[in-house]
């Protein structure tokens, strides 16, 4: 007995050993510089599933009231500013914009920790990667919650997890430093196809710069001046894509919106979802909130029927949009002859609305499989070499009230005529605002160019908001006149008015709840990294 | 035949009248029945223990008093026969297994509670642990869905753990089976055949589970399984057939109703005219959605024994079978189970024996996946279940309408099959006298199959062209060996010592692995190899951990009169990093028989008076991740290949959770054992909670592509209660017996700390989009309490949106953020939510605690009534206090929702102009008929009439004639005489009736998947069936 007890006991440590197989631990990981880009793939899809399911449109779309989805407890609320620190994509994507910084400050940290077998260039570029994507984060948090807490070091506060926030032009400031660095290490080519280049980050940082022009240096929110040095820098960030880069836009604007047209050389930065499969968090499930009938998914996953574009947006489109619009919405008589190709293509029919087709592209048998349930595989936009166009003629624009600048106008005019839209000779604010919303439809900017303009012209924003939209009005399809007109005040939804406060969102409820700290004043960010001056 | 005729001729000519007196060492003995043996006379003692009778000369009389040994008197022409009894020491001191051992009743130390086969009897159980509900104090059972198969929630003593499994451990002929699984559908226990088990034995307090040490927080259920007697055989068969029917109906609306609802509902502007309903006297009642979905039920069992033993060995074997239909079409289970055990004395000193069971089952879970019952009464009476081709049919367009439930409950394949290999094998040596070695390895391999096919269908406008199939295997295999050394002896007739000495190693493994298809070019062939390979995906996962332990435990007796129990369990597991793999747990009680002492000596009323006192702690190593003491990389497909991310954030210092706890029990017995009484008061902290810390979002831990939190040992939570078991002999006369049970359990939890002040642990429902905190648990509060909004009334007339307060100003009344007085916004017939936090408006962080899911408490009550060979039994369950949400009632009798709708719903307010041509104000407006607390049927949704609030949190109390059971035992001379020892021919039925104010299905809720913090929501729950059955127990 004696002997079978001792026998035993030295045997203790080893069967209290039970590894895993079907998880890697840290400890033997980051080991040679293809781990590096393993532990980078990740951060481009999965940890921005719940920002993309829903708040991507809803938000940016929806509560710029490009469009209008009455009963659809995803969309009215941000369209109607009735949004609570409760509302479902709203709670969902501050915990996504979370994850992408959460899994980016972990894969810095352990790229950091990391020993040899790494070269110290592969190291460097695989932080730009990360520090991209957490850069781009930040500046959601800070133009959506303005003050939010920077968290850098997730390992660092989860014993005491109550922290202050930042002020939001700590944010932006925190982002820039990241996207700057990002365009210092990036390569100038992508290793695999959808990969971050330079070229994104430079374009990524001319949206921030040329943003934080209205906040860096500006007190007053009514003064309509934006500060010179970031529109100086939006400009050169701008100049650096549209000049250095040597891309150009597709020539056509449909194919950008196809499964073809996925990382397409005009796309800067897209979100990479895995076509072909159901597994949920690595798809893209927007075309089945978009698609308004099953006989487009060829499934029951299609909920979009009453989610269509708003009156708003149907009569801000000039009648010779014939391009952008066909792509974006679907109106009265439109056909689709790759949707629904067993029945000989799609005709759209419906008079009282106009769907949304971006996003849209049919079924499992049109797209050859890539289409599965709830997955378009479609990437997700989040920056075109036409934005960043536009931005260059913005930010060359600056505090004038109109520019003839040959660099601006050429630029601005190749968006223009590949839309097939008649060249312009002078461009204004309107002009620019015009073009960023047709052309961006349904990429989720509109509502940030508008909080972009609250940030020096705050009332004429919410004037624009809410005397100059028309939300929940409906509209129908005149045969006579082969337009849509104006129609009945939608009376499901209140709407209520936008005051300076709906330029930002409430936190999430639980945030508030476990961190009280979020109602006291911001705290100032520590920096403890020096600026990179990227334009010498 | 001539013989028994003769015999009784005789018998009957020469009867004598027999007297005397019965007596026991105490004195005269009232009550004693006195049988003539061989017929169905006899009487009893009267108070002074006399009796007189009437018998054969050469009869015999049996003697039978509960308490004590029966006895059997030959008259031998006596005409006076006095008679001493014995006390049955067996009867009092039945024996209760305890962990790794057995003990008499009498020597209990700590806090345990027996269920006897017969109670198995009473009930229609397909589950173990149904036997359990309201039959044993302190365990709180409750279904968490009715579906053949489904899971149950087990409670002992309350809920000792936040984020860990609050499931018993259950010893099952000494394997150990965890009890949690997570599901709804499934149930570990639900593989067992209740007709299998002999004994149930409950370990409650520290000083009794902490034997089990690091596995026994939540408590032990030991089950045993019938063995083989020596020198008896018998092959029994058992079985019913039973019918099963939907126990309550819910009023929804028909088609009539519906249409003239729906007509309502185009005036006020929601949804548009539909020129079907025109003329809704036309119409007739429509589809019934419940009628259509749920059916009257089948439900089967057969079950064979052959069990006996020679002089040095018993066997049993046993095979049975269970067919339960559900009553809702697309659920079923199928059981069949293979016991077989062996047992020889090989000799003086070594015993040996080995035990297998074998189970497989097979279980429809179509309903409860697809939440199907929801559906079903969301379903709207104009769409009909089939066309005239018998094809299903559905609504005419596919937006915003519910699919057709009988058809996917049809055409959907989602089954799963288990099977299981449940083991042991031992070997025990005797050294002397008192000292034996036991080894007993044991096993339970269990294999998963699963099966959905999703096929092509079109129902109306609803179509789904993918068809698709997915497959999965899972493979769990654990096992255990254990030593141990017991030394049993008396010492100087006074000193009783038993000790025992043990070592355990326990390992967990379990594998899965899946695979999908879709692209299937028709719907007949499901196998993935009829898929269209580019479409395939596979997956596998796997995981184990082990524990290893010394225990020991010594009980000690002096005199009969004080007994101490001392245990100590050290475990290691290998869910903890280095230098926290160890803890140690423990525990001691003390128990003092006041009966024996000689003061007691006059006392004759009182039979037994025990009281006990223990103290002790047990641990939980049941983190839901075996290596959060590590980091992990999670990986995720990309685009570019498998990426990784971070899976979770790791805690080195993890290390046990611990359940401190005290027990003082009192146990009495008194007048002859006719009523005994078993009474416990506890007091339960669990510390260093292993908690999966409750993070903000921007740490990262929410959703897609999040790092799950670390799990610490932090706060600590209390569970304190009282229970108690009394049981009555009422009467005894003659041929009637009259016995009652009755079991009262009561507890109270709450937190006492987490991490921060402000922790918070939310649990949320998301019903399409909407995500809604349901319960909120934190510090100074009960577990798992609803949360929401306060109805205090509603708008009546415009006075109602003003009040004066303190210093006589007029302020307005609350309303929710951003909304005007106004048709669109807040107005007459819309409901006044309390401004929890006195701001002037409704917004979050006005929601409070609506309800507590814990019931005040619980109990049982059974009746069993006998005469000759009838036995009537009568359970009753009950539940008082505890709070249910009733969660779909926020959409069925919301009159604006489009789908259909509680009758109740009708009742909305009806608002009206005071002057139709006047002015559309609050003060011209008024309400003129509906429900007074029902809200007004509106084109705005605005204030939200429908948010979860205590509008839909209901007294979930009820009493339950849960099982009622009469059984007729032939009797022995009627059929002895074809070799048969007993048939015994009933009828039973469960779930009777409910007396309950709770207005859906059932008040049972239970937690969702096992989830202690999700209990008594009931989200479209499968009802519990009622159901009648008629066997047969034959013996032989």
């Amino acid at each position: 007995m004696a002997i079978a007890g001792l026998g035993i006991s030295s045997c203790d440590d080893g069967f209290l050993e039970v590894s895993s197989n079907d998880t890697i631990t840290l400890d033997n990981f980051f080991t040679s510089e293809s781990d590096l880009r393993v532990a980078t793939a990740g951060l481009y899809g999965k940890v921005w599933f719940d920002f993309n399911d829903k708040f991507y449109y809803a938000l940016g779309d929806g509560r710029a009231n490009n469009i209008f989805a009455p009963y659809s407890d995803y969309v009215y609320p941000f369209t109607n500013f009735t949004e609570t620190s409760l509302t479902g994509p709203l709670v969902s994507a501050w915990g996504s914009f979370y994850n992408v910084i959460g899994q980016a400050n972990n894969t810095i940290n352990n790229i950091q920790a990391s020993g040899s077998g790494v070269s110290e260039e592969a190291k460097k570029a695989a932080l730009a990667e990360a520090r991209f994507m957490r850069g781009t984060a930040y500046w959601y948090l800070a133009s959506l919650w303005g003050n939010v807490p920077i968290i850098v070091d997730n390992a660092a506060i989860v014993n005491n997890p109550v922290v202050p926030t930042n002020p939001r032009n700590h944010v932006f400031e925190f982002a820039i430093r990241d996207l700057e660095f990002a365009a210092k290490h990036l390569p100038l080519e992508a290793r695999q196809n959808g990969r971050l280049t330079q070229w994104s980050a430079y374009g990524m940082l001319a949206r921030l710069y040329l943003s934080y022009a209205g906040l860096h240096n500006v007190d007053n929110r009514n003064g309509g001046i934006r500060d010179t040095e970031y529109l100086e820098l939006a400009k050169k960030a701008a100049e650096k894509v549209c000049v250095e880069s040597g891309l150009e836009l597709n020539e056509s604007y449909a194919e950008l919106f196809t499964l073809d047209g996925n990382n397409d050389p005009e796309s800067l930065f897209a979100l990479q979802w895995v076509g072909g499969t159901t597994e949920y968090g690595i798809t893209n499930t927007q075309q089945a909130y978009f698609a308004w009938s099953s006989e487009i998914t060829g499934d029951d996953a299609a909920w979009g029927y009453y989610t269509f574009a708003s009156w708003d947006m149907i009569r801000e489109y000039d009648s010779r949009e014939t391009v952008r619009l066909h792509s974006t919405f679907a109106t009265y008589g439109a056909e689709y002859p790759e949707i629904n190709q067993a029945a000989g293509g799609y005709l759209y029919e419906e008079t009282d609305r106009a769907n949304i087709k971006k996003g849209v592209v049919g079924s499992a048998k049109d797209t050859e499989g890539v289409v599965a349930r709830m997955n378009s595989g479609l990437t997700t936009k989040m920056l075109r070499l036409a934005e960043v166009y536009l931005i260059y003629a913005e930010a060359i624009l600056g505090n004038n009230a109109s520019t003839t600048d040959a660099t601006a106008l050429e630029y601005f005019n190749k968006v223009r005529e590949r839309a097939g839209m008649p060249s312009k000779s002078e461009i204004t604010y309107e002009d620019i605002r015009y073009e960023r919303r047709i052309e961006l439809a349904m990429e989720g900017q509109y509502w940030y160019d508008l909080v972009r303009r609250s940030y020096y012209r705050q009332q004429e924003v919410l004037n624009y908001v809410n005397d100059a939209q028309d939300r929940a009005v409906q509209y129908e399809y005149d045969e006579a006149t082969g337009t849509y007109i104006e129609g009945d005040e939608n009376t499901a939804q209140q709407v209520a008015t936008a005051t300076a406060e709906d330029l930002l969102l409430p936190y999430p409820e639980s945030e508030l709840v476990q961190n009280p700290l979020l109602r006291e004043d911001p705290v100032n960010y520590e920096f403890v990294e020096e600026r990179i001056n990227l334009f010498q | 035949m001539f013989f028994l005729l003769s015999v009784s001729f005789v018998a009957l000519s020469q009867n004598v009248l027999v007297k005397g007196n019965v007596t026991d060492d105490m004195g005269p003995l009232p009550g004693v029945n006195i049988m003539v043996v061989g017929t169905s006379q006899g009487t009893i003692t009267d108070v002074d223990g006399n009796y007189s009778v009437e018998v054969p000369a050469d009869g015999q009389l049996r003697f039978n008093f509960i308490g004590f040994e029966s006895q059997l008197v030959s008259v031998d022409g006596r005409t006076e026969i006095n008679v001493q009894l014995q006390e049955d020491v067996q009867a009092l001191d039945e024996v209760v297994v305890v962990g790794y051992g057995q003990m008499k009743r009498s020597d209990l130390t700590g806090s345990v509670v027996s269920v006897s086969s017969d109670a198995i009897e009473e009930t229609v159980s397909t589950s173990v642990e149904q036997v359990l509900q309201g039959r044993a104090a302190g365990v709180q059972v409750m279904q968490n869905s009715g579906t053949p198969g489904g899971g149950s929630s087990i409670r002992i003593r309350g809920i000792s753990s936040l984020t860990s499994s609050t499931e018993p451990i259950f010893v099952i002929d000494g394997v150990i089976v965890d009890g949690s699984t997570g599901s709804n559908s499934e149930n570990v226990l639900a593989s067992i055949n209740p007709n299998d088990i002999v004994s149930m034995d409950i370990l409650k307090d520290a000083s009794a589970t902490a034997i089990y040490g690091s596995r026994a927080a939540n408590g032990v259920v030991i089950i045993n399984t019938k063995q083989g007697e020596k020198g008896k055989s018998f092959v029994s068969y058992s079985g019913y057939y039973g019918v099963q029917e939907m126990a309550t109906k819910l009023d929804l609306l028909n088609l009539q109703q519906y249409a003239i609802h729906k007509n309502n509902r185009a005036d006020a502007g929601i949804v548009t005219r539909d020129n079907n309903f025109i003329r809704p006297d036309l119409l007739g009642e429509g589809t019934d959605w419940q009628d259509e979905l749920f059916t009257q039920a089948s439900i089967q069992s057969h079950n064979l024994s052959v069990s006996g033993g020679g002089e040095n060995n018993t066997y049993a074997l046993a095979a049975g079978f269970l067919d339960q239909e559900g009553i809702a079409i697309g659920s079923g289970f199928t059981r069949y189970n293979l016991r077989g055990n062996f047992n020889a004395d090989v000799n003086d000193w070594f015993r040996a024996g080995v035990n297998f069971a074998l189970n497989n089952s097979e279980q429809q879970v179509t309903v409860e996946d697809a939440n199907l019952i929801k559906v079903a009464m969301k379903q709207t009476p104009n769409v009909a279940v089939r066309n005239a081709d018998g094809t299903f049919d559905g609504p005419d367009t596919d937006m915003y309408v519910q699919t057709n439930p009988v058809g996917l409950a049809m055409l959907r394949e989602n089954e799963n099959e288990k099977t299981g290999i449940r083991s042991n094998v031992f070997g025990e040596v005797k050294f002397m006298e008192g000292l034996t070695f036991k080894t007993e390895f044991a096993s339970d391999l269990g294999m998963t199959n699963t099966y959905r096919f999703n096929p092509s269908y079109s129902f109306g406008a609803i179509t789904n062209e993918v068809i698709e199939s997915t497959r999965t295997k899972s493979y769990s295999k654990f096992y255990s060996w254990n030593n141990l050394v017991s030394f049993d002896r008396v010492f100087a007739e006074m000193h009783t010592i038993k000790v025992m000495l043990g070592h355990e190693m326990q390992k967990s493994q379990w594998e899965y692995l899946s695979g999908y298809r879709n692209g299937f070019v028709s719907n007949v062939g499901h196998d993935l190899n009829l898929g269209d390979a580019t479409t395939s995906d596979a997956g596998s996962s796997s995981g184990g951990n082990s524990i290893m332990s010394y225990f020991g435990r010594t009980f000690y007796s002096f005199d009969d009169k004080y007994q101490l129990t001392a245990t100590l369990r050290y475990d290691g597991s290998s869910r903890f990093g280095d230098g926290n793999k160890w803890g140690l747990f423990p525990s001691a009680a003390f128990g003092w028989k006041v009966s024996n002492e000689s003061f007691m000596s006059g006392v004759s009323a009182i039979n037994n008076l025990k009281l006990r006192l223990g103290y002790g702690a047990v641990g939980n190593a049941n983190v839901r991740s075996d290596y959060a003491y590590t980091s992990m990389l999670a990986p995720v497909t990309t685009v570019f290949g498998t990426g990784l991310i971070s899976e979770n954030m790791a805690n080195p210092e993890l290390k046990w959770e611990t359940t401190y706890s005290a027990n003082i029990g009192l146990d009495l017995n008194m007048f002859n054992n006719r009523i005994q009484f078993i009474g416990d008061v506890y007091y339960k902290e669990t510390q260093d909670l292993l908690l999966e810390v409750p993070l903000p979002a921007y740490m990262g831990v929410e959703g897609q592509g999040s790092v799950s939190p670390p799990f610490r040992n932090v706060g600590s939570l209390e569970n304190k209660g009282v229970e108690a078991t009394l049981s009555t002999i009422n009467m005894d006369r003659g041929d009637f017996f009259w016995k009652t049970d009755l079991v009262f359990t009561l507890n109270r939890s709450k937190v006492l700390s987490m991490d921060t002040e402000t922790s918070t642990i939310d649990k949320t429902i998301q019903e399409g989009s909407e995500t809604t905190i349901v319960t909120r648990t934190a510090v100074d509060q009960p577990i798992g309490q609803f949360y929401g909004y306060k109805v205090i009334g509603r708008f009546n007339e415009a006075t109602d949106f003003y009040y004066k307060d303190g210093s006589g100003n007029v302020q307005e009344v609350a309303r929710p953020e951003g909304l005007d007085i106004s048709e669109t916004g807040v107005w007459i017939g819309d409901y006044i939510f309390k401004d929890i936090n006195g701001d002037g408006m409704i917004n979050e962080s006005d929601r409070t605690y609506i309800g507590n899911p814990e019931p005040k408490f619980t109990f049982g009550v059974g009746n069993t009534f006998s005469y000759k060979g009838f036995d009537l039994n009568i359970f009753l369950n009950g539940f008082y206090g505890n709070d249910v949400i009733n969660y779909q009632k926020r959409w069925l009798e919301n009159p604006r929702e489009n789908h259909n709708l509680y009758t109740s719903a009708l009742d909305y307010a009806r608002v009206e102009q005071i002057d139709p041509d006047g002015p559309v104000d609050i003060r011209n407006t008024h309400i003129t008929g509906g429900d007074p607390m029902m809200p007004r049927l509106a084109a705005s949704s605005s204030n939200a009439n429908n948010r979860l609030s205590d509008r839909f949190v209901e007294d979930g109390s009820f009493i339950r004639i849960q099982d009622v059971s009469l059984s007729y035992t032939l009797p022995k001379d009627w059929i002895s005489s074809v070799g048969v020892d007993v048939v015994k021919v009933y009828a039973k039925v469960k779930n009777a009736y409910t007396f309950t104010k709770y207005s859906g299905y059932d008040p049972e809720v239970g937690s969702y998947n096992q989830d202690a913090l999700m209990t008594g929501i009931d989200n479209g729950r499968y009802p519990s069936p009622r159901i009648y059955t008629f066997g047969v127990n034959i013996s032989f």
